[in-house]
């Protein structure tokens, strides 16, 4: 099987440099020895006097088609291995259109000019000139454009999905319309020039029949097409062989193989069996009202790229209130590969019913043995509190708790099953002492070298899996305990903002605030479940440097520089270049913190509101926080957003770090 | 200078051309492609005009600081070698500004000026051009290739009918 460079996502290598120059190389002579490198030859196909471009470009495509398919038929290569462009209909059509009219204006397009520069044609290079102005004034109207760009997009869409019908046959059919397109312009060449060099010549009777001899096999090759009508063959071919899939998938819906009961998947989830990967399809607002614990949402259309991590290893359940559309994406991973997704028998309902029912509701007699299961799991999945009836109460048991979180609730709260907390101290400081149940981790680990830009928080499919490792699931509700720095907090809490994750909160007052008051600590170790947490980039609040960039120069935004005011302006500097980003106020991030006599906590809400009532204007405004390496800035982001309710709050995680290093941003010094 | 030589069989010529297009799919992993590389030599150009105005915008700002770090420009320049290449072993390398005999000269830089500003415009609307988008994604039997592909020809016969005096003999 090749892995292309796409797929090893290399194609920004020098390697992937020089493949594509020779590669360039060779499309170059196929185009001039073509007799491309001409406008006059290339603009003949539409005055009907020299068919050369559709003759050579139909050829083409069929023989890669052909060729590309065999090579999957043979298993060389999966389409999934190279890079496949969406279907966007309005741009397409109205792009192809105005394509067109500037294809025979000028008599070139943009890789037969480059042969014709090559050939030496003014107008060629009169063209270029005029295609690099024409996607300056692309990108100069990009803003104006926008909705066209996107207007009717499918994502990836083959031909043989819209006509359902199946690949093979499509491919024949192709070429049967490029043979007919081969013979039909020779006769309008001969009408209109008199000559037609090929028209009834032996060569094109040969070449006409070596095609479609080729694209009739592979109607063998790739499978009866009246079997595999509608479904997508590209994606048949990657199952392993012992073909004759779907007898084997009616095989198993026959013996039931591809179901888990409810009380099955009770007790696994219970017993906190690992390699389960339980997952929700229904819609984002129904399973934020109420889903079984340990489950994550995915969309019906994402479950085949979501799942990919899951293919064929442990176990996938899928489920939603019914049957019908389980099974249907049941049958479609099936079909992609997939061996080990199962379906939960009767869906959540189901579950409810036979899991969750309190014994006393129930009209048959229950035995005292299942009796201790249903509480059991009642205590699991309801976290233990009194008899709920229906899904609907179920809801009221998401907990509501404010973002920062005094000492007291968690005392009362610390062991629940899904509260989790997390101790940013040192790792001897915890050792020596800390909250029941909580783990250790430093900030740090959060952060790394990203793209060459140091210190920024890591790419969100590593933290979710160290967040895995936390044995914390998407349910849970995570507090955050810091030692001195309630920033360590809040950096943190930005780890879960990428996670799309909202249920968090920071303890004020940290640990020694916690320990001053004299609740209880130990030194022990908390037992732990593996959990997976799977990997969601939810990230809508961290910017980057064009975003912070765009608006300096749209002056949209509040750009608050959270650094101590020496570094704002300018005087003191640990970096490439000394000021700030142009228009940016400073509001130290230690504005925000009052100091008591062991330990830092947050300043008065009320307190914090004024203040930031007279630098932001208003609720929605655009406000962007930034420090040198966004571990500051994360704490002013907290306050902002947690806080005070400022709803467009975004973190310029790579700060001034970044800014400074590179020269081309602006930047000011002093006020 | 030597005669030049004749034009390839024309389908000889498209088996050779698809053979290199599925040599690119197989190493990789991607089509050929001619206007993705000339429209970052276009960011290159503004952001050398106007670097900060190229950065912050939608769509040039996306590629960064280096457009030109891109392997469809690698393509590009090895399409315009390639092509020199096979016109010199040819001897079909003429100055000439291409046109119809009684054709102005004038007519012909006005139509292949504006004719190549709606092109660059185009291809980057589509996502590609006759190489990236209708030979590639047709090869590859996607729905929108061959949607701009039926366009690209049908907005070409549309127009040829008022563009065709610079033909004229």
């Amino acid at each position: 099987m090749i892995e292309t460079l796409y797929s090893l996502n290399i194609l920004d290598t020098s390697l992937a440099f020089l493949i594509s120059f020779v590669l360039g190389i060779l499309f170059g002579i196929a185009l001039e020895k073509a007799g491309f490198g001409s406008s006059r030859r290339l603009s003949g196909i539409f005055y009907f006097r020299d068919m050369a471009v559709l003759k050579v470009m139909f050829t083409a495509l069929i023989t890669a088609m052909l060729g590309l398919m065999y090579a999957q038929a043979l298993g060389l290569i999966k389409i999934e291995s190279i890079y496949l462009m969406p279907t966007i209909y309005v741009a397409q059509i109205v792009g192809g259109l105005i394509f067109g009219i500037g294809f025979v204006m000028s008599g070139w397009c943009p890789g037969t000019a480059a042969v014709g520069i090559a050939s030496g044609k003014f107008d060629a290079l009169i063209c270029i000139v005029g295609a690099i102005l024409g996607s300056i004034l692309f990108n100069e109207t990009f803003h104006l454009i926008k909705p066209l760009y996107t207007a009717g997009d499918q994502g990836v869409l083959f031909l043989f999905d819209s006509f359902h019908l199946s690949k093979g046959l499509v491919a024949f059919l192709f070429t049967l319309v490029g043979i007919g397109a081969f013979w039909g312009v020779e006769k309008i060449e001969q009408k209109v020039t008199g000559k037609s060099e090929y028209l009834g010549s032996q060569f094109l009777k040969t070449f006409s029949f070596v095609l479609f001899v080729f694209a009739l096999g592979l109607m063998f090759i790739s499978g009866d097409p009246s079997k595999s009508v509608s479904l997508c063959p590209f994606l048949k071919q990657t199952q392993p062989i012992s073909l004759s899939s779907e007898q084997d998938l009616l095989q198993r819906v026959e013996e039931a193989e591809d179901h888990i009961e409810p009380e099955e998947l009770s007790d696994r989830l219970v017993s906190g069996s690992q390699g389960l990967l339980l997952v929700d399809v229904r819609p984002q607002n129904e399973y934020s009202r109420f889903h079984i614990k340990g489950a994550v949402n995915i969309l019906l259309p994402d479950l085949s790229v979501q799942l990919t991590a899951y293919k064929n290893q442990g176990m996938v359940v899928l489920y939603s209130n019914g049957m019908t559309h389980p099974a249907q994406a049941r049958d479609s991973l099936y079909r992609q590969g997939f061996n080990n997704v199962y379906l939960l028998t009767d869906g959540l309902d189901g579950f409810v019913d036979r899991c969750l029912k309190p014994v006393s509701l129930r009209s048959e007699p229950v035995p005292a043995e299942f009796t201790q299961k249903i509480n059991e799991w009642r205590e699991y999945f309801l976290g233990g509190t009194e008899v709920q009836n229906n899904v609907e109460e179920l809801s009221k048991l998401t907990f509501k708790v404010p973002a920062l979180i005094d000492t007291q609730w968690l005392s009362e709260n610390h062991t629940k099953p899904n509260v989790k907390i997390l101790d940013l101290r040192s790792q001897p400081e915890y050792n020596t002492s800390h909250i029941p149940g909580s783990l250790a981790i430093s900030p740090e680990s959060f952060r790394g070298v990203v793209k060459g830009v140091p210190s920024v928080l890591l790419p969100a499919a590593i933290l979710s899996q160290q967040v895995s490792l936390l044995r914390i699931t998407p349910d849970d509700f995570v507090v955050l305990v810091y030692g001195e720095k309630p920033h360590d907090a809040t950096l943190v809490g930005m780890v879960f903002e990428r996670l799309g994750h909202k249920k968090y909160g920071v303890m004020n007052g940290g640990f020694l605030k916690w320990n001053k008051e004299g609740k209880s600590v130990d030194t022990d170790l908390p037992d732990i479940n593996d959990s997976v947490y799977l990997s969601n980039d939810n990230d809508n609040v961290t910017v980057d440097y064009k975003i912070v960039l765009q608006s300096v120069k749209n002056k949209d935004a509040v750009i608050i520089d959270v650094r101590p005011e020496d570094y704002y302006l300018g005087k003191k500097s640990d970096e490439a270049r000394a000021g700030h980003i142009p228009g940016a106020i400073n509001r130290p991030y230690t504005e925000d913190i009052a100091k008591e006599e062991l330990y830092s906590v947050f300043k008065p809400t009320e307190e914090l509101a004024k203040d930031y009532q007279i630098i932001i204007p208003n609720k929605d405004s655009k406000v962007i926080v930034h420090c040198r390496t966004g571990h500051q800035a994360s704490q002013t982001y907290f306050v902002l957003k947690n806080l005070l309710g400022y709803t467009n709050v975004y973190w310029y995680d790579a700060g001034w770090t970044e800014w400074a290093a590179r020269k081309e941003l602006p930047i000011e010094k002093e006020m | 200078m030597k005669n030049p030589k004749p034009y390839m069989n024309p389908y000889i010529a498209g088996v050779f051309l698809g053979l290199v297009l599925l040599a690119s799919f197989l190493v990789l992993g991607a089509g050929l492609g001619a206007s993705s590389g000339m429209a970052r030599i276009a960011a290159a150009f503004e952001s050398s005009i106007a670097k900060s105005h190229t950065l912050s915008s939608e769509y040039f700002g996306k590629w960064g600081s280096n457009p030109l770090n891109y392997y469809l420009v690698f393509m590009f320049v090895g399409t315009i070698l390639g092509g020199l290449f096979s016109a010199l072993s040819s001897s079909r390398i003429s100055f000439q500004l291409e046109k119809g005999k009684s054709a102005s000269a004038f007519l012909r830089i006005f139509f292949a000026l504006s004719g190549g500003i709606l092109i660059g415009y185009a291809s980057r609307l589509a996502q590609g051009c006759t190489s990236g988008q209708a030979l590639t994604g047709g090869a590859l039997l996607l729905t929108g290739s061959i949607v701009f592909l039926i366009c690209l020809f049908a907005g070409g016969y549309l127009a040829a009918y008022f563009v065709r005096r610079q033909w004229n003999d």
